[in-house]
């Protein structure tokens, strides 16, 4: 078997050519070309919006700042303004049934004109209305109308004073009503003169007094029902009046509007209201603040909420949208997407009207698309039902949730609904989409379409041109320095040093976007007019620098000893594996020793991380796994007579992940065979139970880990890492590495079987069996065989029955 | 009268104003009106209340029922509730007249007296210069006419007397005198400036004996009216009409408020108290 040997410098960090980049800054640059990694998510974006059937709504899914929201809007603004403008709309008063204010649509723009012409309509009753109810012909008849029910009530009454005098008998108004007495000279006649009277003569008196009496009932029987006549007479002045005067303006008003049968038949309505209604247009009294504010008389008093009922109340205002409105509703709650009726405190009730109903986002967006981010859709409680609701029903219904719920006790309100027409967009991550797919019915039917953005793409010439593009773009939107080509290749390194993956790009623009404002920052604070790759460089070490506190301090304990690694010597059963830690939004790479030791027992490999549950499961599983590699290596021809215990030293805080499972088998066969590792490697990658390393993530922390450790202790050319040779495509380590390893003070080896990196640690073949399974004793495998074969003897001579019939202790060996 | 009112309204001086109050609607119009008037003129106030003997006699009467306004049903009086209510509208009136008394700051008096209650409001009035009354009174069949105490005080001899109706201010933004040459005319036209707000238009109805007349009338008005009074209108009547209809007829058509005039003119008192009773805006009948 031929050792790997170690990777070339160009293999450790792909580098992106400036020259690639025919621009000298991106002043140079047009907009931004399009990232051909997305076409997937641009396809769905493309066909949910172009398809007008119900429930085809999108999911724009992926993780946060890889330009879900940015990519949708473009799409958006390219498609939005060649469509229609969708109708006006506005709540008017239901005169039949306030309690259920009318929608009412209008074209586009007409909305607030008509608001306005009502405004004016209202303005102009308040002098129509006066002038008429005050001219002297009303006057006129109304007086004439009132007087004849005096007369009719003064002659009556007249005529029975008359009756009543030709008798000596006067009537008299008394505090509550009227009485007859007799009179003498014009007097009444006092008591003791009456009952001198002869008795003849009394009743006399009292028969005629009662007969008046009597009269007088039924004329005052007759008052209310002459009362009732009058108020009907005045009531129908009142409408003829009223109407005369309020036609002709609201005729002008249904002439202009007469293409819209609804405002034609809201101002028939309005019409018949006003005129029933007409006496609040009379003003009593002039408001004192009128006077002090020069307002005209009856300003005030328009505003007051009695003439609200003759407003219209725009909700949705198309006058100067241009195509299909794009709406983002950045607080999605449920109010702010459906609407709200809101209240007002009089006297300390709650009191509202249809003006006091707000349009939501999704009657802004009606017509066109409305964006929401769904996780804060989701967070916003009854939201998300809402929405869905709206969508199903395929219109907006306005209900207040204090109402719904009974948290406010008061009359409110049930406005019309509003048929919907419109595209819904979620922006979310891909655990809530999967969420929601799995566990809401009602999505997978009204999200039909997921527009699934990468997280990464290929780092091929065109996207390096597009991230170009996207930095020129980006410089030209927020007024930045521009960026240099070398400084534009230095951010496509950057890209791919996120991605992980030297051939990839990171889709995730908002952390190119943050280290282009982070990189022009210190051009301008080097006073520089373009950005260069060292601008760009100083914000990457910047940006590490800011959050490394705890690595430094892990570091500093490493080189005091207090953590123990060893980068020198060579030790049995002892290796340094390699750890990443995140913090945060930052990861690092940390060296771990990892120690095994073996003694007599059936052939378990006891996991101690597992033991103490601080262990995962997928660490589990790569411990299992060695045990499997042991068995099928070792165990055919013999039992495999040892328990082996496995340990990350001095790890307080759980281990999970299999990448430490080579270092694991390495360490096992280190004890097993009692050959020494080379304590100046470190090791990293799974390992399968055929013996082959396989891949594993944050490589690039991993060896920088390592690196900067012995880095900080002194290179001298024997230090390196072995790695999955899997791993080759995702190295990209910082300059510093890549020095080193071109002075030949480090080195990084890729890694395919656990038998090349076992003969790199400890400078012994591991051995090949021959033809008998055999593998050749001053090697590794042959080593490590003839140990078990010692330990499995020793255990059965333990195990065998002594003279007595007691089987023997057995003792630990190693 | 508005705090605005002309100036030459104080230089009337009515020391007394007696207002006969009964809590009718047209009673508290004249206690308003007798209050702005006081205010102006810095007069002691005098409410009078009357409170109506035929009532107390009637309510003795063995078989006197009374009807009900609102339920036309007969119930007995009983004299004892009928004192009650009479000290009850007696109160009305006295907290009418102190609620004036001291928006105004008035002096102010409030009698209450028994008796026939046109000779009482008469006999209280006695002293006052300017007697104001409601058009009516409480009594059933007089809404149209004039109540028994306005006919009462015309035949009698009150200094001056303002009859007041609901629905017209004290003073007015027109007011129309009646003017005939004679010195009670010249009087009328005095009290007529001074009743009349500012910016207000005189209205002067012109009664000349003859043609001739006519022409002499116009020369006197030109020296009386005063050259600061903007708005004036002149309205000339035939020689020699002496009709209460007519009369009232022109000064409907001069649309005027407050009607000025003495019923000591060249016309007889008896037309003058005629058209009183014909016109229906309120009326100062000046004597003094």
């Amino acid at each position: 078997m031929s050792l790997p040997t170690p990777l070339p410098p160009e293999k450790l960090c792909r580098t992106c050519d400036p020259s690639l980049f025919t621009f000298s800054t991106t002043a140079e640059l047009g907009e931004q070309a399009g990232m051909t990694s997305q076409k997937r998510a641009f396809d769905a974006i493309s066909f949910s919006m172009g398809i007008r059937h119900d429930g085809f709504n999108l999911f724009a899914l992926g993780p946060n700042g890889t330009g879900k929201q940015t990519a949708v809007t473009g799409f958006l603004e390219g498609i939005a303004p060649g469509s229609p403008v969708p109708p006006d709309w506005c709540y008017v008063n239901n005169f039949e049934k306030p309690r259920h204010p009318k929608a009412m649509q209008l074209p586009a723009g007409k909305a607030s004109e008509f608001a306005r012409d009502m405004e004016h309509l209202v303005e102009a009753l308040f002098t129509v209305l006066p002038a008429a109810f005050s001219s002297e012909e009303y006057q006129a008849q109304e007086k004439n109308i009132r007087e004849k029910f005096q007369e009719q009530q003064t002659e009556a009454i007249g005529r029975l004073e008359e009756d009543a005098a030709k008798k000596n008998i006067a009537l008299i108004r008394t505090p509550a009503g009227f009485a007859f007495a007799p009179v003498k000279n014009g007097e009444v006649i006092k008591p003791e003169e009456f009952m001198q009277l002869g008795k003849e003569e009394q009743v006399t008196i009292e028969k005629q007094i009662e007969e008046l009496k009597n009269a007088l009932q039924a004329i005052m029987g007759q008052i209310p029902k002459w009362q009732r006549e009058t108020q009907e007479r005045i009531k129908e002045l009142n409408r003829n009046i009223a109407s005369f005067a309020v036609r002709p303006l609201v005729s002008e008003l249904s002439a202009t509007y007469s293409s819209i049968p609804e405002t034609v038949d809201y101002l028939k309505a309005l019409e018949n209201d006003i005129v029933e209604n007409f006496d609040q247009f009379l003003e009593k009294e002039p408001d004192e603040r009128e006077y002090f504010l020069g307002l005209p008389p009856g300003r005030l008093s328009m505003k007051s909420p009695s003439f609200n009922r003759y407003r219209v109340n725009v909700i949705v205002d198309n006058s100067r949208t241009t195509g299909a409105p794009v709406i983002y509703e950045d607080k999605p709650a449920c109010q702010n997407l459906v609407g709200d009726i809101e209240h007002l405190s009089q006297m300390g009730t709650l009191v509202t009207d249809f003006t006091l109903i707000k349009p939501g986002a999704l009657h802004k967006a009606n017509g066109g698309y409305l964006l929401v981010d769904a996780r804060r859709l989701l967070l916003e409680p009854l939201a998300y039902e809402a929405l869905k609701k709206a969508l199903r029903t395929r219109q907006i219904r306005i209900e207040s949730l204090g109402q719904l719920y009974s948290l406010i006790s008061t009359v409110s309100l049930e406005p019309e609904p509003i048929p919907l027409d419109i595209k819904v967009i979620l922006l979310g991550e891909r655990s809530l989409y999967y969420l929601l797919n799995d566990y809401d019915p009602d999505f997978s039917e009204l999200f039909k379409v997921a527009a699934d953005f990468e997280d990464e793409m290929p780092a091929d010439d065109g996207n390096r041109l597009a991230y170009a593009g996207m930095i020129g773009s980006m410089v030209r939107q927020d007024n930045l320095h521009h960026f240099s080509g070398a400084a534009v290749a230095r951010i496509v390194e950057y890209g791919s040093r996120i991605a992980g993956d030297a051939t990839k790009l990171t889709a995730h623009l908002q952390s190119i976007f943050d280290l282009v404002h982070e990189a022009d920052y210190y051009a301008g604070s080097s006073e520089r007019d373009t950005v260069e790759a060292e601008d760009v460089q100083r914000a990457i070490d910047a940006k590490k620098l800011r959050s490394s506190r705890v690595q430094e301090k892990i570091r500093e304990a490493t080189l005091k000893n207090i953590i123990l690694i060893d980068t020198e010597s060579e030790k049995t059963g002892q290796i340094n594996g390699l750890a990443v830690y995140t913090i945060g939004e930052q990861s690092f790479g940390q060296p771990g020793r990892i120690t095994a030791r073996v003694r007599l027992g059936k052939g378990e490999v006891v996991d101690i991380e597992r033991e103490v549950e601080m262990g995962g499961p997928i660490h589990s599983k790569g411990v299992l796994i060695l045990s499997g590699f042991l068995g099928a290596r070792f165990g055919i021809e013999q039992p495999l007579s040892l328990s082996a215990s496995l340990v990350f030293e001095q790890s307080y805080s759980g281990v999970e992940g299999d990448s430490a499972s080579s270092a694991e088998l390495y360490v096992l066969l280190s004890a097993l065979s009692g050959a020494p590792i080379k304590q100046c490697f470190a090791v990293t990658g799974s390992v399968n139970q055929h013996g082959e390393v396989q891949a594993i993530g944050g490589v690039n922390e991993k060896i920088e880990g390592f690196f900067d450790l012995c880095k900080a202790r002194g290179l001298d050319g024997k230090h390196g890492v072995l790695i999955p040779a899997s791993n080759i495509d995702n190295l990209m380590l910082r300059s510093d590495v890549v020095e080193a390893v071109k002075g030949g003070l480090f080195s990084v080896y890729p890694v395919t079987h656990i038998d090349e990196g076992i003969e790199l640690l400890t400078g012994i073949p591991a051995g090949k069996p021959d033809g008998n399974g055999q593998y050749p004793p001053d090697t590794i495998n042959g080593m490590a065989m003839a140990r078990l074969r010692e330990m499995a003897l020793r255990l059965k001579k333990f195990s065998a029955p002594e003279e007595n019939g007691e089987a023997k202790t057995m003792m630990p060996a190693n | 009268m508005e705090p605005g009112m002309p100036d030459r309204q104080k230089n009337i001086r009515f020391r007394h104003i007696a207002v006969a109050i009964d809590c009718s609607p047209h009673s508290l119009a004249s206690l308003a009106a007798a209050a702005e008037i006081a205010s102006h003129t810095q007069a002691e106030l005098t409410g009078i209340f009357v409170e109506d003997i035929n009532l107390l006699r009637m309510a003795e009467l063995p078989f006197t029922h009374e009807v009900r306004m609102y339920t036309a049903e007969p119930e007995k009086i009983d004299p004892s509730h009928l004192e009650r209510s009479l000290r009850l509208q007696a109160r009305e009136a006295q907290a009418a007249l102190e609620r004036y008394a001291e928006q105004f700051t008035l002096r102010h008096t409030f009698r209450v007296c028994r008796g026939k209650v046109p000779a009482e409001v008469m006999s209280a009035a006695l002293e006052a210069d300017l007697l104001v009354l409601g058009r009516s009174g409480r009594a059933p069949a007089c809404r149209k006419g004039l109540g028994s105490t306005v006919k009462c005080a015309l035949a009698g001899n009150a200094r001056n007397i303002l009859i007041m109706q609901t629905g017209f201010p004290a003073s007015a933004d027109s007011t129309l005198v009646i003017y005939d040459g004679t010195d009670a005319s010249r009087s009328s036209l005095a009290m007529a400036e001074n009743f009349l707000q500012a910016g207000g238009t005189l209205h002067i109805l012109i009664l000349p004996q003859s043609a001739g007349h006519l022409e002499t009338l116009e020369e006197e008005l030109s020296e009386l009216v005063p050259a600061d009074l903007l708005r004036v209108e002149y309205h000339v009547l035939p020689p020699g009409v002496d009709n209460s209809t007519v009369l009232a007829r022109y000064i409907h058509m001069a649309g005027s408020g407050l009607l000025v005039l003495s019923d000591r003119m060249s016309l007889p008192a008896e037309t003058i108290h005629d058209l009183i009773g014909e016109i229906d805006y309120p009326v100062l009948l000046v004597r003094g």
